[in-house]
């Protein structure tokens, strides 16, 4: 259900504008709304508040969070930033900027310095394993090199996602050297190839100025390496990277030790900045005239004397809260806030797949916890799947806790689990045809059917349809609501008209097919007769097509009937493999691992199209959503 | 010769149907994939339509079993 909410308007005086806005910001019950939009400049001539410490704000930001990204991220014990975050927080705004100007100064230059190094120092070292990985591939021609007086040895590096232009290469150097070069390639690592060219030196310019143009890499080596054998280069390399290695632990010990002296205030600044930033962007929700200053929102009904009675304890009469008479239009613009019971509120969860619904629509959450389970219950059905999965739902809870998505998703399947137990013991199902097979359970004899659900295909068939009908016409019923809500006759008889016409056609079909007393074809043809003129007032000659619309959306509900059978086939599967293997152990693995991908499945699937059902067959008919969350001026909780 | 005929006609609903979802499919994951890349907050909605063509193949499935049983 959506929580009632309250449009007030708060009027106080301009000398206490700060004053109130902390009120209302430590309250933190107000949504607010553009106080200029919302009363006319025929009414009184409002000004936008201008906050002047916008840019400071950002200014810091910027500093602080170069100096947070530059530093190594440490962890600080919760008391300890909230014993600096209430120190910073209240600081008045002159003092928090000058402090992190103070923090800048001692720190800037020195991590830049570092930062700076430490760059230098990964690239260097990064070159070096370069050079002596290309040493190590062309290590095996250093023999040769005498013989090759007059030959030129040239190394090009290349990505491998353009190994193809190696070949290019080749046969461009076929031309220019009148093919006197030899040309090998090897792997440096998993992104580069090295290919090494051995050619005449009479071609060198061409084969250089070839190279350039194809703007491939060409390993020059540093002068110190040239003219040495290749052992003593190698040498040379090893040495220098152990250099570069030690000053760059070097470096990172220097920056750890600045940052355990200065990230945990680092932190906590960069959240009162971003904190400051919030609220200096709400200013311009504000207002004021000459002597006044205006502040408008929605207050959920439960905050709303808690709201009053924060400003009239500081301010007395000086503020004065009023309560606003909207019209439905208005009321079309407040914010959603869920206030759903225990166990709706995890289904709210699937409710951010679509746009929150608008304040005068219908909440579609609790039909969702009643459809979704029920659903996911009847497609799963199985005691031993429902089991497992409420046992595997609550490890994942307990062994999760601090993840909000994982919780509720959790919660969710405990909720799902009791139904599919439930519908399990119905179809005598316990792993499949496991519990019957071992005769600890048998299908539930109901309603002149024995509901095993692999023989008794049709009444199921017929039950998901039922289903659908049911479902789709709880949708239908909801738009009529939704319709008569916002006051559009032409929607609620659009929606009337295809109960109307889906109810007659069911009525001519079940009484053709003998299902239904014969009787009942009039009846049927009388509310399809009333059905139609209604539709196409609501929605227009066009809208006579929404009844095939409608008609599918009902035999999509199949799918409750056909995801079970793929369910329970796959079961019996698993068991009657795991018995033909004749070898016990094997049998029970193999029947374990194909239970277990069931479970895998069934777990995913049933969610899935429960989900759809609901989203694309039902809400269809009703949900318009396009509201906005309900998101409280106030500040942001320092999260652990 | 008549029993051969349903189980032929079982197949070819189910089978049809089974060859467009999965082409329709192949089309919309592509498309989802590319989707949730530039924006991953559609990700609930790409997942969605990601299952609307699967509509086709289990009516396919129902008719399937309508031929066998009925």
């Amino acid at each position: 259900m959506l929580h009632r909410m309250n449009g007030i308007l708060v009027i106080g005086p301009k000398r206490e504008f700060h004053d109130i806005v902390d009120v209302l910001y430590h309250t933190g019950t107000l949504h607010l709304e553009d106080v200029t939009d919302r009363l006319s400049h025929e009414t009184i001539n409002l000004e936008k508040w201008e906050s002047g410490y916008g840019d400071d704000i950002t200014a810091s930001l910027v500093k602080i969070g170069g100096l947070i990204r530059t530093l190594p991220a440490i962890k600080t014990l919760w008391e300890h930033q909230r014993k600096i975050y209430e120190n910073l927080y209240w600081m008045d705004h002159g003092n928090l900027v000058e402090r992190v100007n103070q923090v800048v100064h001692t720190l800037e230059s020195r991590t830049r310095d570092l930062a700076a190094k430490k760059s230098d120092l990964q690239f260097r070292i990064a070159s070096l394993i370069r050079y002596e990985k290309t040493i190590r591939k062309i290590q095996p021609l250093e023999e040769q090199l005498p013989l090759m007086k007059g030959f030129e040895v040239t190394v090009l590096l290349i990505q491998k996602e353009f190994e193809d232009v190696i070949a290019l290469i080749e046969d461009e150097l076929v031309n220019i050297t009148n093919n006197q070069f030899e040309l090998i390639s090897a792997e440096i690592d998993e992104y580069t190839l090295a290919t090494i060219t051995v050619f005449s030196k009479r071609y060198s310019d061409a084969v250089h100025s070839f190279i350039f143009s194809k703007n491939v890499n060409e390993v020059r080596l540093p002068p110190e390496y040239v003219g040495r054998p290749f052992n003593e280069v190698l040498v040379l390399i090893d040495e220098q990277i152990r250099q570069a290695t030690a000053e760059m632990e070097s470096v990172n010990t220097q920056l750890a030790s600045l940052s355990d002296e200065w990230y945990p205030e680092l932190s906590v600044l960069e959240k009162v900045l971003l904190d400051k930033n919030k609220e200096i962007e709400a200013f311009g929700h504000f207002g004021y005239t000459d002597h006044t200053c205006m502040f408008m929102g929605w207050v959920p009904e439960k905050y709303l004397t808690a709201t009053r009675e924060a400003l009239e304890g500081k301010f007395g009469d000086r503020v004065v809260v009023t309560e606003l008479s909207l019209s439905r239009e208005d009321y079309n613009q407040a914010p959603t806030f869920y206030e759903n019971s225990r166990l709706v509120k995890p289904f709210e969860f699937f409710m951010q797949l679509v746009r929150p619904p608008k304040y005068l629509e219908v909440d579609p959450s609790p039909v969702l916890a009643i459809f979704f389970p029920f659903f996911f219950g009847l497609m799963v059905g199985d005691i031993g799947y429902g089991l497992v999965i409420l046992g595997f739902a609550l490890f994942m809870k307990r062994r999760f806790s601090d993840l909000d998505w994982l919780r509720s998703l959790m919660n969710i399947m405990i909720i799902c689990s009791i139904p599919t137990i439930f519908f399990g013991f119905l179809y005598g199902e316990f792993f499949g045809d496991l519990g019957e097979m071992m005769g600890w359970i048998h299908p539930v004899h109901l309603m002149g059917i024995t509901w095993n659900r692999m023989e008794a295909m049709l009444p199921m068939l017929i039950i998901a349809v039922a289903v659908g009908v049911v479902h789709v016409f709880l949708g239908l019923g909801l738009g009529i609501m939704n319709a008569i809500t916002m006051r559009s006759i032409k929607h609620a008889a659009e929606k009337a008209g295809m109960i109307f016409a889906i109810s007659g056609l069911i009525l001519i079909l079940g009484a053709a097919a003998g299902a239904l007393p014969p009787v009942l074809l009039q009846s049927g043809f009388g509310a399809l007769i009333m059905g139609v003129p209604l539709i196409i007032y609501g929605a227009g000659p066009m809208g006579l097509l929404e009844i095939m619309g409608t008609v599918g959306n009902i035999l999509s509900y199949a799918r409750l009937m056909a995801i079970g059978m793929a369910s329970v086939i796959l079961a019996v599967v698993a068991n009657t493999l795991g018995d033909a293997l004749g070898i016990l152990l094997l049998g029970v693995v193999v029947a374990m691992l194909l239970h277990t991908l069931n479970i895998v499945l069934a777990m995913f699937s049933p969610s899935l199209h429960s989900i759809r059902l609901h989203v694309v067959e039902c809400f269809s008919k009703f949900y318009e959503g396009g509201g906005k969350f309900y998101d409280p001026f106030k500040r942001q909780e320092l999260t652990h | 010769m008549v029993e051969m005929g349903v189980a032929i006609g079982a197949a070819i609903a189910i089978s049809v149907c089974a060859i467009s979802t999965a082409w329709a499919q192949s089309r919309i994951g592509a498309a989802g994939a590319g989707t949730i890349a530039e924006n991953p907050e559609l990700t609930g909605s790409v997942i969605i339509l990601e299952a609307i063509p699967e509509t086709m193949v289990i009516l396919g499935f129902v008719i399937a079993a309508m031929i066998l049983i009925l």
